[in-house]
């Protein structure tokens, strides 16, 4: 890339959230996550793992902080003087919310964090070199550092076992940043066969492993340009919109009936998943 | 004295470092045009023969102008072009007597009969290495490209092939012939491609989806599109 293409179309290399003259079109995939279903079971975080080629790094590095979950799954325990088993807790799965106009793109010294045109906030790994700026940047904390090189050093797919790896996901090596990518390589091939076929992805033809693994069905993931859509329908249902950085259910709108909102949204990254509040008073 | 006992170590250690480096790589032999790794195959299959042009005055020297995709089957239909089964040899050639006798169809009948000193099974699958290579962080689709240029467009399955693989039609065992680099893909991806030619399936507003931007729709000339150009089309 020559230095007059990247300043012609310096645009485009850092386009932001979606304004009226470049909107999201055919694709911009979204999510919504519904607490109230969510039991914290945590099938989503090992689907995730099976799915993205994500090492499991033992105790130790889990507690030095160096843990490689894509998808994990926070708990807020109650503060009610009640201990553990009867404790009760509020669970909320994080993953990257593919920010349209992502902190971690802006600081990226190499330009290896970008956007895609269908909304997602890509990470190129033989880009990346390791600046871990992104990661530093994120208010999320969803971004992942491969301090080891994980397949030879520890060990972490021996022999029989690498026969186990996603073949469409990259085996990352040591030093790069890696996170969420909403199962990039499913919407790749559903896009394909789309393509292939004269049509746009139908919604429901494509799930990420989070969605498909979690038992009482708490995520949505789909098109959210397709007015059909679930994604789409449930973003509508709750007035969330993907360009304002306060909500309907932040203005205390319809009663405070509303129960949809995006995670630190005053930030005004405008993330693509939409969490629906917990209504049930009880942890499980 | 000292001094000059420092650079002397230095230069030695320079010397040995250098000659450490080059060790390193020779290691793998490149082609001669340094496109590619240099590949030996378990036997030196003759593409000029099976896709090559029908050479009138030496009929044994020309080719048969097998469409590539007769062998390279998976192409139209799945990500990856496929290498053709040992089935699919046998299939042509236990009914051509003529070559039955030459070296490399007695090697290639070792491996569907086994071969004498008992090394190689029978119907063992013969062990073709990997010529056009890519890397592992990157995705390519073999079906899209040929769904856009061969059945969208109706250009020539060699020529499209040759896009990417060279002229293989004159090869003997298939060399890389292209850098197969990033530019190189970018190169092409950045053009205007005419969304569907003459005698090609219409595909009409599905130009949009190539590039992810809305074509200029111009009357008096024909509709163009560029290829996918974001990072995540390609990189996985």
């Amino acid at each position: 890339m020559s230095v007059s293409n990247l300043l012609e179309n310096w645009a485009e290399f850092r386009h932001t959230h979606p304004v009226d003259d470049v909107p999201h079109d055919p694709y911009k995939w979204a999510m919504s996550i519904d607490l109230d279903a969510c039991t914290g079971c945590n099938a989503c975080s090992v689907a995730c793992y099976a799915e993205n080629n994500l090492p499991v790094v033992g105790k130790e590095k889990f507690l030095h902080g160096q843990s490689m979950h894509w998808m994990r799954i926070e708990r807020y325990w109650d503060e009610d003087g009640r201990d553990f088993p009867d404790q009760g807790a509020q669970f909320l799965p994080m993953m990257c919310q593919q920010c349209e106009a992502a902190p971690c793109e802006t600081v990226c010294p190499v330009g290896a964090t970008n956007h895609t045109p269908d909304g997602l906030n890509s990470q190129i790994y033989n880009r990346c070199v390791g600046s871990r700026y992104c990661s530093a940047n994120c208010p999320f904390k969803v971004r992942y550092f491969n301090w080891y090189d994980y397949p030879t050093t520890d060990n972490v797919w021996p022999a029989e076992m690498s026969q186990q790896l996603n073949p469409d996901v990259t085996v990352r090596g040591k030093g790069v940043m890696e996170k969420c990518t909403f199962c990039v390589q499913r919407l790749t091939s559903a896009k394909n066969t789309a393509k292939n076929e004269g049509r746009i992805v139908h919604d429901g033809e494509v799930q990420t492993a989070c969605q498909q693994a979690c038992p009482p069905g708490a995520i949505s993931f789909g098109n959210l340009v397709d007015a059909d859509s679930k994604v789409f329908k449930q973003w509508k249902a709750q007035h969330v919109e993907i360009a304002e950085f306060e909500q309907a259910k932040d203005r205390g709108e319809q009663d405070n009936k509303l129960r949809g909102y995006r995670i630190l949204e005053e930030l005004r990254s405008y993330p693509s998943v939409m969490y629906l509040e917990r209504v049930r008073e009880t942890a499980v | 004295m000292h001094r000059f006992l420092r650079l002397s170590i230095l230069l030695i250690s320079l010397f040995a470092a250098s000659s450490f480096a080059a060790d390193a790589t020779q290691a793998v032999k490149m082609t001669e045009d340094s496109l590619g790794p240099l590949v030996e195959q378990p036997i030196e299959f003759p593409h000029f023969r099976h896709a090559g042009d029908v050479n009138k005055e030496h009929p044994e020297k020309g080719g048969m102008q097998i469409d590539c995709m007769y062998c390279h089957t998976f192409a139209r239909r799945s990500a990856v072009a496929g290498i053709p089964p040992l089935q699919k040899c046998i299939g042509c050639h236990q009914s051509i007597e003529s070559v039955r006798e030459t070296p490399r169809i007695k090697k290639l009948f070792e491996y569907w009969e086994g071969s004498k000193d008992g090394k190689i099974a029978a119907k063992s699958p013969i062990p073709w290495k990997k010529v056009h290579d890519l890397p592992d962080f990157v995705r390519f689709n073999h079906e899209r490209h040929i769904k856009r240029f061969v059945f969208q467009q109706n250009r020539p399955v060699q020529e499209a092939c040759g896009y990417c693989h060279g002229d293989v039609k004159t090869m003997t065992v298939a060399r890389r012939s292209k850098t197969l680099s990033m530019g190189f893909c970018v190169d092409c991806h950045k053009k205007d491609h005419l969304v569907s030619a003459e005698g090609g399936t219409a595909i009409g507003n599905q130009a949009y989806w190539y590039g992810f931007k809305k074509p200029v729709v111009n009357a008096s000339a024909p509709l163009t599109a560029k290829g996918p150009n974001d990072c995540w089309q390609c990189h996985k």
